[in-house]
């Protein structure tokens, strides 16, 4: 019995002792990338064609500077690697109309400009893609933008109406960014 | 000091990994007097029985399903992003969890009745944590690729469950024969609770579609909760240097014994013969609750919002011209999507375990440990007999937040008189090649224990799912109270 039980346990301590673990590396840890891309919809301004035709010919039929923090605020700002505002217009006016965005820095400094030129209807929406960090613009011209600037200038006379009912502009902007959670 | 008890904490913090929580090995193994912790209705041949404080049941288990810590830390040469990627991120599922458990007894003995011998008392107090958290799928696939491309994907926030807490458990149990086939019992229990936290009750999901104006619209539809008791004085104490570690243990301690949220519950089991050499066995173990209502803390994130980014229509314009329409959207989500405070009392149910075994006796009959000269009044006459070898099967089942658990175990048990051994083959939800091994050795009245779980496992513990451990020593007497 005594070499039973001797046998036992000296099996029990090889289990124990020979047990092994292939080499691991924690320090890997240090190498993880968490990089996702995030997608939103950033703004979005409609006006319509019995709003426009109220303003003089040839001036400007929207003008917007409001306070724009979103690109500014640390959680975005710190961690945005690269990205793109994806643009969309749809006009249905009759109108030729001129869009221009601005990204205003401090002091209301430009950062960056987009105009778009669109014709009256009938014509296909606008779509335009606009990379910013590597092969793009610079990343710098968001993180400092504080206001963002509208302009919609009617570039057509104030009487004319669309044969399309309802007629508008829309002009859509949405962002996708990666940036780096870890 | 404090740092030796914020170490013991994470240590057994670390534990709490992972829970199963499954004793297959332990399990009708009567030789070893911690089994009527898993059945309080087994048969038992001892007159009494004291566990060793802190040497009579250490167990600890961890299992992970779908992910090892091999996986992803392996030494070899493959990119860490591509191992969680392919491992974690594509290759678990909402049903894996990473779960633990461990067990530390203070007090346990047993003694039978002198007036009935049938009867046997058995009381206790031990220490037990618990946690389980579930791979929360979705929301990782949402932080580790994000939302661009997932167009119409509801990203589920109920994959977000976790509970775990920090029991002493006080026990009462009383065993008895009613006749030669049929041995029941019962435990009661008090729990005292030292921590506890919950976020098992969330619902809601978070989707990009395309905007009702705008070419994106993010919607985020929540119901979700996260509660604590007795987390944040632990937090309190330990973040504060300029408070002593007495407060910690002190603060430990009391509500260790009584002094924090209290529970009930009880546990119940039978062992019945079905014949001279078969006989089938059941429990049911902590059958019962904690009410939680110290220092309770807990959060709630509740509402629905939907988000296209500024939004300006000229024609519907009547506010003013440079309005902060980007703090105007925060405080809107804000205000739909409220993240409060819920500090409530709450009930948690204990996870509810169940075992059950037909086991089958065969090989020569072994000389009784019993002490049969002490005459018929304190001996029972229904003493079951003890056989060389046993084999049989073993159902077990938890309650977890995702439903029930189960195990399948087939055993074979091999006794020599004072040696037992039990070997058994266990399959579940972390790994279908469980082979444990357990073995109790009696030298004079030290009763001596060891079981260890998933052997093959040893050969690179490292990328094991599961993996338990138990030792013990018990002075048992076979002689006079």
């Amino acid at each position: 019995m005594k070499k039973l039980v001797g046998r036992i346990l000296s099996l029990v301590c090889c289990v124990f002792f020979l047990s092994c673990s292939e080499e691991q590396n924690f320090d890997q840890f240090d190498d993880v990338s968490l990089t996702p891309t995030l997608a939103s919809g950033i703004l979005y301004v409609e006006t319509n064609e019995e709003t426009i035709n109220l303003i003089p010919a040839m001036s400007d039929v929207v003008r917007d500077e409001f306070e724009f923090d979103a690109f500014s605020e640390g959680v975005f700002a710190d961690r945005v690697l690269e990205g793109a505002l994806i643009y969309e217009v749809e006009n249905t006016t009759s109108k030729q109309l001129e869009i221009t965005l601005e990204f205003l820095g401090a002091g209301d400094i430009v950062l960056d400009t987009e105009v778009f030129q669109i014709d009256p209807e009938p014509t296909a929406d606008l779509q335009r893609t606009v990379a910013y960090g590597s092969g793009g613009k610079s990343l710098e011209y968001l993180i400092n933008t504080e206001k963002i600037r509208v302009t919609v200038n009617n570039q057509s006379d104030n009487t004319s109406v669309s044969t399309i009912a309802n007629a508008i502009l829309a002009f859509k902007l949405a962002g996708e960014f990666r940036v780096r959670v870890k | 000091m404090k740092i030796r008890i914020i170490s013991i904490i994470a240590l057994l913090g670390s534990f709490f990994c992972l829970q199963g929580q499954n004793k297959q090995i332990l399990y009708d193994f009567n030789e070893i007097p911690q089994s009527l912790l898993t059945n309080p209705g087994i048969d038992i041949d001892y007159k009494w029985y004291a566990g060793v404080p802190l040497l009579s049941a250490p167990y600890f288990q961890f299992g992970s399903s779908g992910i090892s810590v091999h996986d992803i830390f392996a030494n070899d040469g493959v990119p860490i992003d591509d191992k969680i990627r392919t491992k974690a991120i594509d290759g678990m599922s909402k049903r894996d969890e990473l779960s633990g458990f461990f067990q530390i007894e203070f007090i346990n003995a047993g003694f039978k009745s002198k007036k009935n011998p049938d009867n046997f008392y058995s009381f206790g107090m031990y220490l037990e944590g618990n946690a389980i958290g579930y791979w929360f799928k979705d929301l990782a696939d949402l932080a580790y690729y994000g939302n661009a491309g997932q167009l119409n994907r509801k990203f589920r926030l109920d994959h977000l469950k976790t509970t775990g807490e920090l029991v002493n458990t006080f026990h009462f149990g009383v065993n008895k024969r009613l006749n030669k086939k049929l041995t029941i019992g019962v435990r009661a229990k008090l729990y005292s609770s030292i921590f506890n936290f919950r976020s098992t009750k969330n619902s809601g999901f978070f989707v990009t579609r395309e905007g009702q104006n705008n070419i994106l619209a993010n919607t985020l539809v929540a119901d979700m909760e996260f509660r604590t008791s007795g987390l944040i004085g632990i937090k309190d104490i330990v973040g504060d240097d300029a408070v002593s570690n007495s407060n910690l243990t002190s603060l430990l301690l009391k509500r260790a014994f009584f002094g924090g949220s209290l529970g009930v519950g009880a546990d119940f089991g039978f062992t019945y013969r079905l014949n001279e050499r078969t006989r089938i066995t059941g429990s049911v173990l902590d059958f019962g609750f904690i009410y939680q209502n110290d220092d309770v803390r807990g959060y709630t994130l509740k509402g629905a919002s939907t988000v296209e980014g500024v939004e300006i229509i000229e024609q519907n314009r009547t506010g003013n011209i440079n309005a902060d329409y980007w703090q105007d959207i925060i405080d809107d989500v804000e205000e739909q999507i409220p993240f409060e405070d819920a500090n409530e009392s709450y009930l948690t149910l204990r996870p509810i375990k169940v075992n059950g075994s037909i086991r089958h006796d065969f090989g020569k009959e072994l000389e009784p440990k019993e002490d049969c000269a002490c005459g018929v009044n304190t001996t029972s006459k229904l003493r079951a007999t003890r056989y060389a070898n046993s084999v049989g099967g073993q159902l077990y089942f938890i309650t977890r937040p995702r439903g029930l658990q189960a195990a399948i175990t087939a055993f074979y048990q091999k006794r020599f008189n004072n040696l037992a051994l039990k070997a058994t083959y266990t399959a579940d939800k972390f790994t279908k090649t469980n082979i444990g091994l357990g073995m109790v050795f009696q030298a004079g009245p030290i009763n001596f224990y060891l079981m260890a779980d998933n052997l093959l496992a040893y050969q690179n513990i490292a990328d094991t799912n599961y993996a338990s451990f138990q030792l013990g020593l018990n002075i048992i007497s076979w002689g006079k109270n």
